[in-house]
């Protein structure tokens, strides 16, 4: 079921309702029902899949517990090699035949031609990661195993953040599901206030930019320099909209129910560096790797070549994360030259902060345009279908000056809603729209509130765009 | 239970804010997004069908021409013939079927005069084929905005896309579900028992040539016809049945006179390339629907087998797009149908074969020249529109004939127009085109700059080509400007004038 669908105007209030009607002790039925009718709106049979994870790693989590010595880690083993073959069998096969059928060309070696394909199945990366993370917790004793089956399978399924996350940690989400929760008018109205917005950044300004950036993607050299930048920009601001927006409407459903889910961005594009970029750009994502690969492979307390391959390994990770396709690795490559390159300029040349606010401000903005213009670049790599796409797009983008080319067709009201996103992202700087939103007056509130509402029913784009995250 | 109050207010008063909103949109978005978005209401409500005492309802069957037809009319324009006392409107939607006529239907406003409703019958729009097609999405999604809802409640639906959205793949696999679970039912032994099974065998056997070798162009088509019409109609379960039912039940309900028009299929080449059990089926689902809906009461035209295989225009495809002579002719049979109605209007019309030698348009709309896209209200010399011709669109509205149609003692072809230009010095100029098989591409072209036309003014443009042997070579002449400044310039009341 997508968030931005008819189905979910109808299953979260109906959901919602019945949670705090049915007692405590069966919520977690309740729940977890509603999740498995939730995920099987896409391919129904998929959630076999989801439950052969889920046995896997609630057993294995049970025997770490249980062992000690070099059983406990073999049982850490086998979890994590069963968990990621499922991800490897649906997410990544296909990419490893064509790569080694490549290569086999190239030896000049027989290689069968027809090897089976598969759908990936919806978040499958998300929920693989969620469950990978309450093994490791369990293991390193941070977590206690969780015995009941029924709520272990509601901390990998629970809807609002199953198939795009964020990916909550078992100390935050399993610990919540056990506590009682309590209508209150508080988390209502800050969890729809968080949905309604997750919705109009989604739907109005990712969905409607959306057109304009495919356009850009579908054939670049119709387009002039100046177009094909904007269009560059403009996935940008699309993919934050849109993977902010679904993160802020998860955040927003689960609010309603009571639970607390980690925030997945903050401000992005106002980072400096590459470096802040990656503590605000998917957190919980950009945490994973830290906990579970980072700090694992030595983090930053190695030499200097040491350090050098425990970031790139760990960008080179989460570009493989991200997708099956060589554009993915080379994503998550350039972003790791760029960050140990910010390291290294960082270590070089030391940086004295001016005395002026003013130069100080200018200072700043500069840096964070140098690492919006970065950022924006590179997404080429993540938003191409293939590295011919990626060339033609730098090709036109360094060739097509002089060219008057098509118009891209940018609407007034685009423009307008981009800026009212900007000044939105500009006030809620280190806060969240809930919050930020209850401090305003009724009068300013109901205003919001009647902005929001009728921008998404009236300017939402009417073409489908699913969430660009639901690929993963 | 203070705080289960303190929302219940909350909900109230976003209530009350909704019901405000639904009012500010009606008045500042509503017909914006209407024509945009569900532009298929325009073809409902216009000046044509507001008056009109009968309205044809029907597909790309009504509109699609051949290249070389003398008159390149519509099927309802061709009606209109039969009574030119009767006001005739239209309805024309590419792919639509019986589902979204029903919708259209529906919007037709109560104070219309509209008496007499002809809806096209498509005998291949009960296919699973059709039915799952992937220009179902754009469709269903056309009519959202239409729905008997509050404008801002169906603008809600757009939005959150509630229509059914599958991609081409879902598709392709409910067609082949639908394929393999209709088993064929025969009166008499049939050694296939669905149409993947008939599909695979005729694919797999293959259409030969005379010389015994696979001719797979023929081989693919007679694959296409069984995928297309190897299906046995089950009233139950098809939706199209359902449909139309609906559109009897309107019909009933807003006292219309309802004729349902079988559009003829290609039974020649179908028995040509698969043979009689496919003409069988055919035939079959045609009296299924002759005799269920006589019985309620509606005029059912069967034009099944009226038209033989040189009047359909796509003889690579299954299509019901006729040629002049089968548009003519289902205009004639729908017309007698129709005289149950209007015995005193209707007269009987022969049609002259001779060759026009002069050729109007008024940039209207009416007469479907090429180019169509062109038209525009922003400025005309009479009537509503002219063709505007510049950037996106550099050709103007195209006149398009079969050479065979125009004597050989021909001479001179004249364009004549009304031109209005918004910058001077336009390098607008026009163009004769002609190309055939035996011929290589051919272009005349005169500026207009020759001419110093005025700018922001209508003026007369005139130019004569002349026409030598090579010409009559050619399968197909066109007349068009060619527009590529960045200014642009538009064109009203084109004539074309073959001299001798």
């Amino acid at each position: 079921m997508l968030f931005n669908s008819v189905e979910l105007l109808l299953f979260f209030p109906i959901v919602t309702v019945l949670f705090y009607l049915i007692p405590h002790k069966f919520r977690w039925i309740h729940l977890l029902s509603a999740s498995c009718i939730f995920y099987m709106f896409f391919i129904p049979e998929y959630i076999l899949i989801l439950f052969v994870t889920i046995i896997i790693d609630y057993f294995a989590g049970i025997l770490i517990e249980r062992s000690n010595g070099p059983n406990k880690k073999l049982y850490l083993i086998i979890s994590i090699v069963s968990t990621c073959a499922v991800l490897f069998i649906f997410k990544y096969y296909d990419f490893f035949n064509e790569n080694i059928r490549y290569i086999c060309s190239l030896l000049q070696v027989s290689y069968p031609e027809n090897t089976p394909k598969y759908i990936l199945p919806i978040g499958l990366s998300f929920h693989t990661f969620q469950s990978l993370s309450y093994v490791i917790e369990v293991f390193k004793g941070k977590q206690r195993a969780e015995k009941h089956f029924g709520i272990y399978s509601l901390y990998v399924m629970f809807y609002p953040q199953l198939v795009t996350g964020p990916i909550e940690r078992p100390q935050s989400l399993l610990v919540q599901l056990r506590q009682v929760k309590k209508f209150t008018y508080s988390n209502i109205a800050r969890g729809l206030r968080l949905i309604v917005f997750g919705l109009f950044i989604k739907m109005v300004i990712a969905d409607n930019l959306a057109v304009l950036v495919d356009r850009v993607y579908e054939q670049p050299e119709s387009y002039s320099s100046f177009s094909i930048l904007t269009g560059l920009i403009f996935y940008s601001i699309q993919i934050y909209c849109d993977f902010y927006g679904y993160s802020t409407i998860a955040v927003g459903c689960a609010l309603t129910l009571g639970f607390t889910l980690m925030d997945n961005f903050r401000q992005p594009y106002f980072a400096k560096n590459i470096a802040e970029f990656w503590q605000k750009w998917h957190i919980s994502l950009s945490t994973w790797f830290r906990d579970y690969v980072y700090i694992p492979l030595g983090g930053s307390r190695v030499k200097t070549v040491r350090w050098i391959f425990n970031i790139m390994m760990v960008f080179v990770l989460s570009g493989l994360w991200h997708g099956a396709n060589w554009t993915f690795i080379i994503w998550g490559l350039v972003h790791g030259l760029l960050y140990i390159s910010g390291a290294g300029f960082s270590a070089l040349f030391t940086y004295k902060k001016p005395d002026h606010p003013v130069i100080n401000t200018a200072v700043n903005v500069v840096a964070g345009l140098k690492t919006f213009l970065f950022v924006t670049l590179v997404w080429v790599f993540f938003r191409a279908t293939d590295l011919t796409q990626v060339e033609n797009i730098f090709h036109a983008l360094l060739n097509n000056g002089s060219i008057q080319g098509i118009d891209l067709g940018i609407s007034k009201s685009i423009l307008i809603f981009i800026s009212i996103f900007l000044l939105i992202e500009y006030l809620l700087h280190q806060n969240r729209f809930d919050i930020w939103c209850e401090l305003k007056p009724v009068a300013v509130r109901w205003g919001i509130y009647s902005f929001l509402i009728f921008s998404i029913i009236a300017f939402s784009s009417v073409e489908s765009y699913p969430f660009i995250y639901f690929q993963f | 239970m203070n705080e289960l109050k303190k929302l219940l207010i909350k909900l109230l008063i976003l209530g009350m804010v909704l019901i405000s909103l639904n009012y500010a949109y009606i008045f500042s978005f509503y017909e914006k997004d209407l024509s945009k978005n569900s532009d298929i209401v325009n073809k409902v409500i216009n000046e044509e069908n507001e008056n009109a005492d009968i309205i044809y309802v029907g597909e790309s069957s009504n509109v699609t021409f051949r290249g070389d037809d003398l008159d390149k009319r519509p099927i309802s324009a061709f009606l209109k013939d039969y009574f030119p006392t009767k006001k005739i409107g239209n309805i024309t939607k590419e792919a639509a079927h019986a589902e979204i006529f029903y919708h259209l239907l529906n919007i037709i406003p109560e104070n219309y005069p509209v008496k007499t409703v002809i809806i096209t019958m498509n005998l291949r729009s009960f296919d699973a084929g059709w039915i799952y097609s992937d220009l179902e999405t754009p469709l269903q999604k056309s009519l959202v905005l239409i729905r008997p809802y509050p404008p801002l409640f169906n603008r809600m639906m757009l939005s959150f896309k509630d229509y059914e959205i599958k991609s081409e793949t879902e598709r392709q696999a409910q067609i082949f579900e639908q394929w393999k679970t209709d088993s064929f039912s025969m009166p008499y032994p049939f050694q296939f028992k669905d149409v993947i099974d008939w599909d695979s065998m005729t694919n797999k056997k293959g259409i030969l040539n005379p010389d015994g070798t696979r001719n797979q162009e023929l081989t693919e088509l007679a694959c296409n016809y069984i995928k297309t019409y190897a299906f046995q109609i089950d009233t139950l379960k098809n939706p199209r049945i359902r449909d139309f039912d609906k559109i009897v039940a309107l019909a009933k309900d807003r006292n219309w006179n309802l004729v349902f028009n079988i559009l003829a299929e290609n039974t020649d080449k179908a028995m040509d390339l698969v043979g009689k059990d496919l003409v069988f089926m055919i035939r079959k689902n045609r009296d299924l629907l002759v005799s269920r809906y006589s019985k309620n009461g509606v005029i059912v035209v069967d034009n099944l087998e009226v038209i033989p295989n040189e009047e359909f225009v796509d003889q690579n495809w299954t299509t019901e797009h006729y040629a002049e002579k089968g548009r003519r002719q289902i205009a004639s049979n729908v017309a007698l149908a129709l005289k149950k109605f209007y015995p005193k209007e209707y007269i009987k019309k022969e049609f002259s074969e001779e060759r026009p030698t002069k050729f109007f348009n008024d940039c209207e709309g009416q007469i479907p020249w090429g180019q169509m896209q062109t038209l525009s209200k922003e400025k005309s010399y009479s009537g509503a529109k002219s063709s505007k011709v510049g950037k996106e669109n550099i050709f103007s509205l195209t006149y398009e004939y079969g050479i065979r149609n125009i004597a050989d003692t021909m001479k001179f072809v004249e364009i004549e127009c009304k031109y209005f230009q918004i910058a001077p010095n336009s390098t607008a100029r026009f163009v004769l085109e002609t190309e055939g098989k035996n011929i290589e591409h051919t272009r005349a072209e005169y500026q207009l700059s020759e001419e110093n036309f005025p700018t922001g003014k209508w003026v007369s443009a005139k130019h004569t080509f002349p026409l030598d042997s090579t010409f009559f070579k050619g399968d197909l002449v066109k007349l068009f400007l060619v527009n590529e400044d960045q200014s642009f310039v538009y064109l009203d009341d084109i004539q074309i004038t073959f001299r001798k």
